[in-house]
């Protein structure tokens, strides 16, 4: 009986392995997969929050304060902002200005800016919609204009550009750099943070020019004896920020946080892109995108949503000056990587591995 | 068996639809461990789609980025472009939970790792000469995204019937994510299979990867489930069974193992086209009302660009 032999051989062995396998499995019960030393997975780029709006106040004309309260909230540098979602959808970002150190609440403060000045209707429905108690969702924070360490700072903040400033001050002044800060504004009845911006600073690191009283500020004199290679640091309207980079003194880095990001649609850049690898360069026109240009020559390039937010189209970016558009990468994909379905150059060239 | 060679896929045609990425977000930290009260076993179960699907869908859109050069048809191609899309959004979408998961005490690390090892590496892309070997390989995972495909929208569709969930008050952002994901997988469930017909499609191929995803998909499953509930810091003896899967999906709390097993000839069947399974009319209607798609179509009819920190 051969058979019978094949039979019960095979049933004594595949017990014996299922035994084994038990064994095995219960001493580690992820046993035989290999794993990644540490996981892709699970780290999102950024996370929504649902946060109480606890405060609202008027803190000038025209500029409300929000504090925004949840429980331990992630944590924050000076410079950074958050994307608000208001009640009616819109998508808004604002920069933090309150304590780095508070985990428990996050605070804002946005100017209204009527509809004939240029507004879209965000800050209208924060100053207008938004009630205490509301529950809001937002996104963040993120830094795109993160304060750098070095021995001096010059800052500039115009009128609502204060709030990303702000807690630079602090920083700076925790750090023991040689610093001084220039506050500008129409008046000093619409200026916010007057008087914190005084206590940090005490006289002879602030000078404060309001237009109505003073007319410009005087941006020479601010730059006058500044030490060596410091960093510059200004939040403002358009104007001051370009009077500021005119007068940069040789040696010092400026850093700029536009309120309106420089997107009007008729005022788009022409810039090109060298496509490296395939040893080409297209010309992306103002009304067009890059992919759009890319497209052209490489018909094959993935994309899909065509609103920065998918992140199928991000590409590495070997040089040139990234003005990064969308709402997605982190903070350290944007050094070397961009969404080319709405992001674009600031300063005439890119070059792209592709 | 002379006729079967003669039966070709037949597409239900009404079914077609144009497809494009939605912009949803989710705020988790109001749901509770187990989003389904007092019943564990089910949440765990549904919970494994947070570990597989971050990587596996970011798996799909690495593999199709590569076979867009091999797309020759116009209208193919605008749906495999909206199907990356949708897919980047299911996997950004359920990163977003497994954070609130270790917060609430389950660390899914040692799991995921597993999981990305297997998408990253074991079906990354390998290191073969380009010609042929590099694209037998692309099809062999193209062909497996098609088989994976047919689990998800049977997935899709059962969730979106899935009114059980509602009685037993699951936690609605969590039924959201499930559902508004269901349903963009009932929305684009042809694409990999056409996507597959039109670079291979050969029958032997189809059974081939069928057979891999299966195994696979069930191997990874209730090793998934058996992870969590061992895990599961609130249970004091959590273990996952074979009966409780089965009673469960009795109860409609899970899909039943009859539906499953249907489910099976039906890919096999030569004539199968996804069209013909699941209804394109029920994924509208429900990313018609869902919260978080209806909030990503407010967002986006409103500018959406990037603008004031401040001012405006």
């Amino acid at each position: 009986m051969p058979r019978l032999h094949t039979v019960a051989a095979l049933a004594g062995a595949a017990l014996l392995t299922r035994r084994a396998l038990r064994r095995r499995i219960e001493h580690s019960p992820l046993w035989p997969l290999p794993a990644l030393p540490v996981p892709t997975s699970g780290r999102p780029r950024a996370r929504a929050l649902t946060l109480t709006l606890a405060r609202r106040e008027e803190i000038a004309d025209g500029v409300v304060q929000l504090s925004l309260t949840g429980r331990e909230l992630p944590a924050w540098e000076p410079g950074a902002h958050l994307e608000l979602t208001l009640p009616s959808g819109l998508v808004r970002q604002y920069s933090l200005c309150g304590d780095p150190a508070d985990t428990s609440a996050y605070t804002l403060a946005t100017r209204l800016v009527p509809a004939d000045s240029g507004g879209r209707g965000g800050s209208r429905e924060v100053h207008e919609e938004l009630r205490e108690g509301m529950r809001l969702r937002v996104r963040g924070p993120r830094n795109r204009f993160a304060l750098k360490s070095s021995h001096a700072y010059v800052f500039v903040a115009g009128g609502i550009g204060i709030t990303p400033i702000l807690p630079m001050l602090r920083a700076a002044e925790a750090s023991g750099a040689d610093w001084r800060v220039l506050y500008c504004g129409r008046g000093k009845a619409s200026m916010p943070f007057l008087d914190e911006v005084e206590k940090i600073a005490g006289p002879g690191r602030l000078t404060v020019v309001a237009e109505d009283e003073a007319g410009l500020p005087d941006l020479g004199a601010l730059f006058a004896d500044v030490p060596q290679a410091a960093a510059v640091y200004c939040c403002g309207p358009e104007p001051l920020m370009d009077a500021v980079a005119e007068v940069l003194p040789a040696g010092c880095t400026l850093h700029l946080e536009r309120f309106t990001a420089a997107a009007p649609a008729e005022g788009e850049e022409v810039f090109e892109v060298e496509l490296r690898r395939s040893g080409r360069t297209v010309t992306v026109a103002a009304d067009e995108s890059v992919l759009a240009a890319v497209r052209k020559e490489l018909p094959d390039t993935a994309y899909s949503c065509e609103q920065g937010f998918c992140g199928t189209c991000q590409q590495r970016v070997l040089a040139g000056e990234i003005d990064h558009r969308d709402e997605l990468l982190t903070d350290g994909e944007r050094d070397g990587s961009m969404l080319i379905c709405v992001s674009r150059a600031r300063g005439g060239r890119l070059v792209l591995d592709l | 068996m002379s006729n079967t060679q003669a039966r070709l896929p037949k597409p239900v045609t009404s079914e077609h639809i144009a497809l494009k990425a939605r912009k949803v977000s989710f705020a988790w930290e109001e749901t509770p461990l187990h989003w389904i009260p007092g019943d564990p076993f089910t949440t765990h179960t549904i919970n494994v789609l947070h570990l597989l699907l971050p990587a596996g869908e970011r798996w799909f859109v690495h593999v199709y980025k590569q076979v867009l050069p091999y797309i020759e048809d116009d209208r193919l191609r605008e749906d495999v472009i909206g199907f990356i899309g949708q897919e980047a959004m299911h996997a950004q979408a359920h990163d977003e939970v497994l954070p609130h998961l270790k917060e609430l005490g389950l660390d899914p690390a040692p799991y995921l790792a597993q999981v990305d090892w297997l998408f990253e590496k074991l079906l990354g892309d390998r290191t073969l000469p380009p010609g042929r070997a590099r694209k037998w390989w692309l099809y062999e995972r193209v062909a497996l995204i098609a088989a994976i495909e047919h689990y998800t929208a049977f997935l899709g569709d059962w969730v979106l019937n899935a009114d059980s969930l509602d009685r037993k008050g699951a936690d609605p952002t969590m039924l959201d994510l499930l559902r508004w994901h269901g349903a963009e997988e009932v929305e684009h469930r042809s694409v990999a299979f056409e996507l597959f017909l039109h670079v291979d499609g050969s029958y032997s191929r189809r059974v081939r990867t069928w057979a891999t995803a299966f195994s696979a998909l069930v191997f990874l499953w209730q090793r998934g489930a058996r992870f969590f509930m061992a895990n599961d810091p609130t249970l004091e003896d959590g273990r996952a069974s074979w009966r409780e899967f089965l009673a469960k999906g009795r109860q409609g709390m899970l899909p039943t193992a009859g539906a499953m097993a249907r489910s099976i000839p039906r890919y096999l069947d030569r004539g199968y086209h996804p069209s013909q399974e699941g209804s394109t009319e029920q994924a509208v209607a429900y990313l018609a009302s869902s919260p978080a798609a209806l909030a990503a179509l407010a967002a986006e009819a409103r500018a959406t660009s990037p603008l004031p920190k401040g001012a405006a």
